[in-house]
């Protein structure tokens, strides 16, 4: 039998199969420098994951982790602390943010979450509330903590300080301390933070953003 | 003159299947074999439909985006070929799109070189089955190829590989659903 294309069912594949040439089989070499920027890139990825975690550099110094506040988010807020100024009476909210998570440096448990906060000037005292929260359980033995950083210039983490854990299904009013500006301190973190005694950041953030004036 | 076998590397099945796994489990080593075994079809896919600067960047935020998503992927749903190609073909039509956009903005007369998005399929199966071919053996590889490449007979086939005819014919059927299989042909 010498028939040259038997129809066997394999239709489509033997119709591309035909199609075909010798050069279809060629495949180029890719420029060493695509693999470069791939490592590259995957190796600041690695960098901001692992400087997260020791986040105890609060009291040290600046640690590189991206933060995603791009220089002029940070210009915006010089408006923002002139604004604190002049509005500091009771039940204000000065200043707002959304909270979004980032699938490449954050813990996967806040994949589904979101949320915004307001800073919230009452009394002559300063709050963050956290709003149209939806934040997972954080599991037996951990708890979800809310924390406001200090950026460099270059977006990355020159200091932080918390302000408490949170109910993820009732988050209440956190208190800003007196001895931290939040027009300074102006970006918003939640993580989850294991009950094993180290106080400092888990770095398994799960929500971030920086205020914004009203 | 008919084409024999050309400089077609073969390799081994479980490795790819190794790497896979390592990829899914988020094993950084695995994406660097993941970009040896896979990377030139990526990069030529893109060539063959992009220029060369943006062939560059598309391969390159195809793998950083896959390694980034890795989650995502499901080796006991797919090929990570399959998925590579997958995110390359929507990257590859985004950029045909801004490209169109930027040039109907800059100048009324549509882009001459646009590849049509079932041209962009074509060439993605074609990639597909290229890589597929190199899965199977060297002799059930040129059989594949002297029939459909070059139009030989099963009869001239047998001939010119000196193989009884019925080697031939079953070097065929196997090498069909193999290459079925490879491509997930067979997942419908």
């Amino acid at each position: 039998m010498t028939d040259k294309h038997p129809e066997s069912g394999n239709g489509a594949l033997e119709s591309l199969l035909r199609s075909m040439e010798t050069e279809d089989l060629e495949l180029l070499d890719p420029p060493e420098e695509i693999w470069q920027g791939i490592e590259a890139s995957i190796a600041s990825d690695r960098e901001a994951r692992a400087t997260v975690i020791p986040l105890e550099s609060r009291r040290r110094t600046a640690r590189r982790v991206l933060i995603g506040v791009a220089a002029a988010l940070i210009a915006a807020v010089i408006g923002f602390g002139a604004f604190l100024t002049l509005r500091d009476d009771t039940g204000e909210i000065l200043a707002t943010a959304t909270l979004a998570y980032d699938p490449a440096s954050f813990d996967s448990l806040g994949a589904a979450a979101a949320g915004g906060a307001n800073l919230v000037s009452h009394d002559g005292k300063l709050s963050i509330d956290i709003v149209d929260a939806a934040l997972p359980s954080p599991g037996g033995g951990a708890d979800l903590e809310v924390w406001l950083i200090l950026p460099d210039d270059e977006g990355n983490v020159a200091d932080l300080v918390s302000l408490g854990v949170v109910n993820p299904t009732d988050p209440e009013s956190l208190e800003v301390p007196a001895s931290h500006d939040p027009s300074a301190y102006f970006v918003i973190d939640i993580s989850v933070e294991p009950r094993d005694g180290d106080a400092s950041h888990s770095g398994r953030t799960i929500l971030r953003g920086p205020l914004t004036s009203v | 003159m008919l084409s024999y076998t050309p400089d077609v590397p073969t390799r081994e099945p479980e490795s790819i299947h190794n790497v896979e796994k390592a990829f899914a489990r988020g094993e950084e080593h695995a994406l660097r074999a993941a970009y040896s075994q896979h990377g030139r079809l990526i990069y030529t896919y893109c060539r063959r439909t992009l220029d060369e600067t943006r062939a560059k960047d598309v391969t390159q935020e195809v793998f950083i985006s896959a390694w980034r998503s890795q989650h995502r992927f499901d080796p006991a749903k797919g090929t990570l070929v399959g998925w590579l190609v997958s995110i390359t073909k929507n990257r590859i039509i985004d950029e045909i799109r801004a490209e169109r956009r930027h040039s109907e903005r800059r100048d009324s007369r549509p882009p001459a070189e646009l590849a049509a998005r079932a041209e962009i399929d074509m060439i993605a199966n074609k990639l597909m089955i290229a890589d597929a071919l190199r899965s199977l053996s060297d002799r059930a590889r040129q059989v594949v190829m002297l029939h459909y490449f070059d139009d030989l007979t099963h009869r001239q086939i047998a001939e010119r590989l000196a193989l009884p005819l019925g080697t031939v014919k079953s070097d065929l059927r196997r090498s069909l659903l193999q290459l079925r299989r490879q491509l997930e042909w067979d997942r419908d």
